[in-house]
């Protein structure tokens, strides 16, 4: 057999500009051919430190932006190539250089396989958390860690449940991917977190377009992607610790992760990984939050085997928490949650404990994934993956008696996802993906709850057919692609006494057109028009009681038709030498956006009365501009900013939607001394946000007033030998300043969190 | 290398099987066993030595249907005689599963509390006067004395009847049982019952 030096890299979007760095050094370069200097068009450049690349346009040319100063391992690969490698050395000029491959024919040796890493490449905007920013974020859950990318805000009930959102949508209107697997568990509950570790990924991204053609229906607003880094192929072991602390709730969280390769078969790799996280009741300023505790404990792992044409990975990921819910949000009716709202916070000033009571939530989600592709010729390649998802809700509330012990909300949701897709790529740079796309899902109430069911019982089969294709010449780049989905939908319950059974069925063609231009080296336009849709979900067709959080009757509508969205999201991005910016404008139409509105009615019982909700649909229209950048000011020297503002509005009704993120910004100075791994930075940083002034007709109460917080934060990178350290002190809400957010939706009833003190200890070795 | 390269059509395979064995369960009646439909007010008339004498009058107010949405509370008009002394006992029932709530509120006496409002309780000019007589001593108010005044300032009134679940009951103030900021001393309302009440 001919041995041919075959290198499989897959890169991770085309530039994923953080946020709030200081760094804005580049990589420039030039790729030709050694015999006869032409350019090499489709190279592949990896900067190893990074973890990120690019690829050479038709000149041969490439550029990597946001550097920081240091020493990086440039690799370049181009089929039937020889590779480059070159460690070079950044100080406080950009590098740029031309290289010339040499044919590997003359080198028979070994042949090389590298890991894979599947990306989003898209023309939508795309924001991603890594490096030193994830490390910031370490040991917050997903909705917290992601308000660090402007235009990410976060919807939640208390501080331990955080849902993201991403231009004003949430929940079941953007997606979740655990390592490339749609994540399907109860997320149309407000106080439904995401069921994922956020310390399974070295790369968090998001997609902020309309994405229902790649990733299937319900991907309105946006996408969030919680990736692992690449398992690795050779024996080079690596461990990843991770050590927390934070006075406030007096939290502790321990993760490790491991992976390694094998040395007798070349191309096996795995990984393993776990967390610990456990706390207590927060503290509010002036008071301790009853009941606001937390325990999670989450594992995965993932077993990789990779050949010259054939790739195959097997993960698996299991995620468990159970947290306290705020007693004092718990009301018996509509006068308690008057009554609770009036007084502004909770009425007993609560104590520290660990112990979590009723009301509560245990959450189980295990996610099993098998993923393989194979190479059928240098530009084909096909894929499949399998993904098999449980997941186990359970709600406590306080009852009476043995009652106590009983989940009062006890759902069990089964999801298999099956994904068989092509990919192709050719030389005149045309490249695409046709697939095909089947979601199976099962929910049932498990019996013995006595309450009776919030939603039915239902049965669920989406299939879906898509194909996309990329066209790119030099500094142009244009996608368009088109979907079509069919859903049904059965469903089952008792109403009194009487099985009622409902067949429903949904279909909805979308479509994308999207371009990216690169104006100069420093300086790149995207522009993506996407439709997406959502079709109704089960609590928003069938909802018919009483729930207890809000002192509500919520009301379902069998009838509601699917959510169609048209979304247009534009980007200019500049990176210069000192000086980066990002500017992001979005116009999102929504027909038939689905919303609950209050009746005005209240119902009566002996328990007391109730406000009555009902499922409406009107159209919404949502615009907004998402902005961040950064300046270096000397070599120690930054500062950043950032900011979104959104509006959203009913246009049936010419008012407004509840629970739509007000206008907000942050900006920080930072100070760095030391060289890139033996550095100290000290950043103090002002987060701004205001009073939401557009509020719905209808709210329990008014939204609360502005705040601004001031937060500190100091990183120490050393190196132990060959081993990396990182010692962090971060100190959030500085002067414990007593605010709600309007996010919150435990406004209501409390202030927000107070100062928080957290130590991370990360070693690398 | 063989069998890996035949991975993809296992793993077609799997999941062909997972699918077809995956469907959701037949639904389930639940017995909703938190649920109170019933609420009847015993009044004993008490002697002039405090001893019940003669039959209790009974006012209930129920709803078939609980807390669930459907139709309004029917609640009775509470008719007492101006100048007596009465002895009420609260009985809660939940008659769907054919269950004495009392009982259970009586098992967890820590954790409730009767407090009786509405113009019959609270204000100058309120006719009754509560005190809590619960058998072991402790504040429940699953039995208590009610005693009108002699020349009521008005025939009709409202009588308010809130039963507290969770409470903390060394609230200062909870032992009150017209104790208006009961929400102060935390906890959440199992019932809120408003009932006519015309003296004679």
């Amino acid at each position: 057999m001919k041995k041919i030096k075959l290198v499989l890299l897959f890169l991770c979007g085309l530039a994923n500009l953080s946020f709030g760095q200081d760094c804005n050094l580049a990589i420039r370069g030039k790729v030709i051919h050694l015999e006869n200097n032409e350019s090499i068009p489709g190279a592949y450049i990896w900067i190893e430190e990074i973890k990120n690349g690019a690829i050479t346009d038709l000149d041969g040319n490439f550029q990597i932006w946001n550097l920081c100063p240091g020493t990086y391992t440039i690799k370049i690969q181009y089929l039937g190539h020889q590779d480059i490698t070159e460690t070079i050395e950044l100080k406080s000029n950009s590098f740029n250089k031309t290289y010339r491959m040499e044919d590997s024919a003359l080198d028979l040796d070994g042949v090389e396989v590298h890991g894979h890493k599947d990306a989003v490449q898209t023309t939508s905007t795309v924001s991603a958390l890594y490096g030193e920013g994830l490390l910031e974020a370490r040991g917050e859950n997903l909705g917290e860690s992601l308000k660090r990318i402007s235009g990410v805000t976060s919807f939640s009930t208390g501080n331990s449940i955080s849902k993201p959102v991403i231009h004003g949508l949430h929940s079941n209107r953007i997606m979740i991917l655990n390592n490339g697997v749609r994540l399907e568990g109860q997320q149309w509950g407000a106080e439904h977190a995401p069921e994922i570790d956020p310390f399974l990924a070295d790369e968090i991204t998001v997609v902020k377009g309309a994405e229902t053609v790649r990733f299937g229906p319900e991907a309105m607003g946006g996408v969030i992607l919680v990736n692992p880094g690449e398992l690795p192929t050779k024996k080079d072991g690596k461990t990843d610790l991770y050590l927390l602390g934070a006075t406030n709730g007096r939290m502790g969280n321990l993760s490790i992760t491991h992976e390694n390769g094998s040395e007798k078969i070349q191309g096996l790799g795995y990984r393993i990984q776990g967390s610990v996280k456990r706390a207590g009741n927060i503290q509010s300023p002036d008071y301790y939050q009853s009941n606001t505790g937390l325990s999670e404990m989450n594992f995965s792992g993932t077993i990789g085997y990779t050949r010259a044409k054939l790739g195959t990975e097997l993960y698996f990921s299991h995620f468990n928490t159970e947290l306290g819910i705020l007693t004092d949000s718990h009301t018996g009716n509509l006068s308690d949650l008057e009554a609770i709202i009036e007084n502004g916070r909770p009425f007993s000033d609560g104590e520290f404990t660990y112990d979590i009571l009723n009301p509560k939530q245990k959450v189980s989600h295990n996610l099993l994934k098998l993923k393989s592709h194979y190479h059928i010729n240098p530009h084909w390649k096909a894929n499949i993956q399998y993904g098999y998802q449980a997941n186990h809700r359970r709600e406590f509330d306080k009852r009476r008696g043995d009652l106590n012990e009983k989940a009062s909300l006890d759902l069990e949701l089964y999801t298999n996802t099956l994904d068989l897709f092509v990919d192709h790529t050719h030389e005149n740079a045309l490249s695409g993906t046709w697939g095909f796309n089947l979601i199976q899902q099962a929910n049932s109430n498990v019996p013995g709850t006595g309450v009776t069911p919030l939603i039915p019982n239902y049965d669920m089969l989406n299939a879906g057919a898509y194909m996309m294709e990329k066209y790119s010449k030099g500094p142009f780049e244009v996608e368009i692609g088109a979907r079509f989905d069919y859903r049904t939908v059965a469903t089952a319950r008792f109403v009194d006494n009487e099985l009622e059974e409902r067949d429903l069925s949904y279909q909805n063609f979308t479509a994308f057109l999207g371009a990216y231009y690169q104006i100069s080296p420093s300086l790149t336009f995207s522009t993506n028009l996407g439709s997406a849709w959502r079709p109704p979900n089960v609590n928003e067709l069938f909802s018919q009681g009483l729930h207890h959080g809000a002192a509500a009757v919520e009301i379902g509508d069998p009838d509601l038709d699917s959510e169609k969205s048209l979304k247009w999201v534009n980007t200019l991005e500049f990176s210069g030498n000192q000086t980066s910016f990002e500017l992001t404008g979005y116009a999102n139409r929504i027909a038939d956006y689905i919303y609950l509105n209050p009746t005005g009615e209240v119902y009566v019982s002996l328990r007391g009365t109730f406000n009555v909700y009902e499922y409406l649909q009107a159209d919404a229209f949502l615009y907004g501009f998402d902005f961040s950048g950064s300046h270096q000011f000397t070599n120690r020297l930054s500062a950043y900013v950032k900011g979104s503002i959104i509006r959203a509005k009913n246009l049936d009704t010419e008012s407004y939607f509840p629970f739509i993120p007000s206008d907000r910004m942050d900006w920080g100075v930072a100070y760095k001394i030391g060289q890139e791994g033996n550095s100290h930075k000290f950043t103090v940083s002002n987060q701004l946000v205001a009073r939401q002034k557009r509020e719905p007709d209808f709210d329990l109460a008014p939204a609360p007033a502005g705040y601004a917080l001031v937060n500190f934060n100091y990183l120490k990178q050393f190196p132990i030998g060959e081993n990396k350290m990182n010692v962090g002190l971060q100190i959030s809400n500085l002067f414990n300043t007593s605010y709600k957010e309007y996010m919150n939706r435990f406004r209501y009833f409390t202030d927000d969190i107070g100062r928080n003190i957290t130590l991370k200890l990360n070693y690398q070795f | 290398m063989k069998t890996l390269q035949k991975l993809p059509l296992y793993l077609l395979s799997a999941g062909v099987f997972a699918f077809a064995s995956c469907e959701s369960d037949d639904p389930v009646i639940e017995n909703d066993g938190e649920l109170i439909t019933d609420v009847t007010l015993h009044f004993t008339e008490l002697d002039e030595a405090g001893n019940p004498t003669g039959p209790a009058m009974t006012f209930t107010a129920y709803d078939s249907e609980g807390i669930e949405v459907g139709t309004a509370p029917t609640v009775e008009t509470v008719n007492l005689a101006s100048g007596k002394s009465y002895l009420l006992e609260i009985e809660v029932a939940n008659s769907i599963e054919n269950e004495d709530i009392t009982e259970e509120i009586l098992e967890e006496s820590d954790e409730h509390q009767f407090y009786f409002l509405g113009s019959a309780f609270v204000g100058t000019t309120a006719p009754l006067t509560y005190s809590y007589n619960d058998d072991n001593g402790e504040l429940i108010g699953v039995k208590g004395t009610v005693m009108v005044v002699e020349s009521p300032a008005t025939n009709n009134a409202q009588i308010r009847i809130i039963l507290r679940h969770d409470l903390d009951k060394n609230y200062p103030g909870a032992d009150n049982p017209n104790f208006e900021n009961y929400n102060s001393a935390g906890g959440e309302s199992d019932l809120d019952i408003t009932f006519p009440l015309v003296i004679e």
